[in-house]
């Protein structure tokens, strides 16, 4: 926790120790030379400590309602359930849950993720190289792609209900060229497949908007250089826009994990409820499920501490990875 | 150049085709809203026979939508107000006055921002239930603003950490207090700010799923999205209702990125290339 410590210790500091040069120079002097010392000295204790009154109700729900929670569980996940609640069982949580069927089906769908990342990097990558190339109807484009990324997950996986239900549109029209039916989400092997789809399809717009903004950091007389040069479409790609963009493809590839991994809840939800046969779930639906059906809140906290450490390694993970490709170039 | 034209077009005809499948599956349940049950049954495609409006006035009016429309109303309301006033102070406490441990408190806001909510939930709903905010307004609001509180403040320091130190420095000359700078001069200098990350928060807040689930059980407490969810059981059999109950809660966001698009690309990409 590298945070822990240092918010009580602002605090506390606030009362006993001196201060910063900012606050020398800022002295209030508006009662004049004949205000009494006492009101000026009253003053200025309070413009000394108004930087923490200004910050004081952020700290104070920050620390007790995000880090004191993060601690409280992790320790939780030590702690039985049911007979057992409030003892400390050890590792037993863990060891319960790497036995589940359904937590090890979460934990292959993160490594399926992990897999599909890069085709969700790329798709929003060269979207945005072609509509900052100004392709005709640039502008169209990018209103419209980003537009799903402001839909609730809820609301995504609602319609896709409806056009991917087994007598559902989908189906209907496949039928006509004599394809199908296909259970969409009715078939474990086809299921996570779709709902990983259908969170691309929602959430590319965001990836897109932000390799959008890294494109109007780039130096457009490089390009310019570039295609004056007779360079092809990959060679730009490789060797002008992609290192160029560094820090954005980063930003990229850790937000779009970062989704990935937390923000799939609502589709799960509405689409699949995990099933069919558990070959939907992703940690955080375990969690959920843990947590509010089965009654089960310290198993559920070792879910969520393994999802917290997974999304520490990949996170961690991807910026070596990046770093060092951004070295070579 | 003929041959770049050529190329231009080959690539727009697949874009304009994607642009169409991301567009197709908000018309197609538009269009069921105003089908009749009939309808539907007999050709999923067909273009409704007019627009009819008695799905929608269904959905409203039966099973709670216009109850739930209202209580995500307040709830997003209130968090919004809250998450901009408490992130404005901090944000501009951390992004221009230099006091002791404002570093640390940064970076501590940072750190909290890669926290996700299925990582506390659980901690958290019993702290909600042992205060008694489980089931209450006020427990929603609380940790919505806590859940949106860290991006708050990191969006709000960065913004009013690019506001030039003269502007301060004179504002006191003139004698106005820190509170006089925040209100008379923080404040409206980071409209823009405000504004955006004002409604990329009533985004999230509106969206949400999974903290309103967890924090407001009781069915006549729920919010929006989760009164969505609780439609798929109650018509499964009435499709073009569910469709009309969809689109009920489509509606307020797509009116918001129709006149706030920018604002919102603009929270979003906030981070991606500075710093």
């Amino acid at each position: 926790m590298p945070v822990g410590g240092s918010p009580p210790s602002a605090g506390s500091v606030s009362t006993t120790e001196p201060f910063a040069a900012a606050d020398g120079r800022t002295v209030d002097d508006r009662s004049g030379p004949d205000g009494s010392r006492r009101a000026r000295s009253r003053a200025r204790d309070w413009e000394r400590l108004a930087p923490y009154v200004l910050v004081a109700p952020a700290v104070l729900i920050i620390v007790g309602l995000r880090l004191y929670p993060l601690l409280l569980g992790v320790n939780f996940s030590f702690t039985g359930d049911g007979d057992r609640n409030g003892e400390a069982v050890g590792l037993d949580n863990y060891l319960a849950l790497f036995d589940d069927p359904l937590f090890q089906q979460a934990l292959r769908n993160v490594g399926l993720l992990v897999v599909l990342l890069p085709v969700a990097v790329a798709v929003p990558g060269l979207l945005a190289t072609f509509i900052y190339l100004r392709v005709p109807g640039h502008r169209f484009f990018r209103s419209v792609y980003f537009f799903p990324a402001v839909l609730s997950p809820v609301i995504v996986g609602a319609i896709f209900n409806l056009l991917l239900a087994f007598d559902g549109p989908l189906n209907t029209v496949l039928g006509s060229v004599g394809v199908g039916p296909v259970d969409w989400l009715g078939d474990p092997d086809v299921a996570m497949f779709m709902v990983v789809g259908v969170h691309v399809w929602a959430t590319f717009g965001m990836g897109l908007v932000v390799f959008l903004a890294g494109f109007a950091t780039l130096d457009a007389a490089l390009l310019d250089a570039a295609r004056v040069d007779g360079a092809s479409l990959r060679q730009v790609i490789r060797h002008v826009i992609i290192p160029g963009l560094t820090r954005t493809i980063q930003f990229v590839f850790v937000t779009t994990m970062i989704g990935m991994l937390t923000s799939m809840f609502g589709l799960l939800y509405v689409m699949t409820s995990g099933g069919p046969e558990g070959s939907t779930y992703l940690p955080e639906y375990y969690i959920w499920i843990q947590q509010g059906q089965m009654n089960r809140p310290a198993l559920a906290s070792a879910a969520s501490t393994i999802l917290f450490l997974i999304m520490l390694v990949v996170g961690l993970l991807q910026l070596s990875i990046l770093r060092r490709t951004g070295r070579e170039d | 150049m003929g041959g770049a034209r050529v190329g231009k077009w080959f690539v727009a005809i697949p874009m304009a085709l994607l642009a169409l499948a991301t567009i197709y599956p908000l018309v197609f349940t538009t269009n069921v809203a105003m089908k009749t049950r009939h309808e539907y049954v007999l050709d999923r495609f067909s273009v409704a026979e007019s627009l009819r409006w008695s799905n929608i006035e269904g959905a409203w009016n039966s099973v709670g939508m216009a109850r739930y429309f209202v209580n995500s109303i307040v709830v997003v309301g209130l968090s919004v107000t809250f998450l901009l006033i408490i992130g404005s102070m901090a944000g501009f406490a951390l992004g221009q006055l230099r006091f002791r441990g404002s570093r640390a408190l940064f970076l501590g806001c940072l750190a909290a921002l890669f926290i996700p909510f299925q990582v506390i939930m659980v901690p958290l709903a019993r702290t909600m239930a042992d205060t008694g905010l489980l089931d209450t307004y006020p427990g929603l609001v609380l940790a919505y603003v806590a859940q949106f509180l860290p991006f708050t403040i990191f969006l709000m320091t960065s913004y009013y950490a690019g506001v030039p130190a003269d502007i301060i420095d004179a504002a006191r000359i003139d004698g106005n207090t820190l509170y006089g700078v925040y209100r008379r001069i923080m404040l409206p200098i980071g409209r823009p700010a405000l504004l955006s990350v004002g409604i990329l928060n009533a985004l999230f807040c509106w969206n949400d799923v999974l903290i309103s689930l967890l924090l407001m059980p009781s069915a006549d407490h729920r919010t929006l999205m989760v009164g969505v969810t609780a439609l798929r059981g109650q018509y499964s059999d009435n499709i073009p209702t569910f469709a009309a109950g969809v689109l009920i809660a489509a509606l307020p966001v797509l009116l918001i990125y129709l006149f706030f698009q920018r604002q919102i690309a603009d929270g979003v990409t906030a981070g991606s290339t500075k710093g």
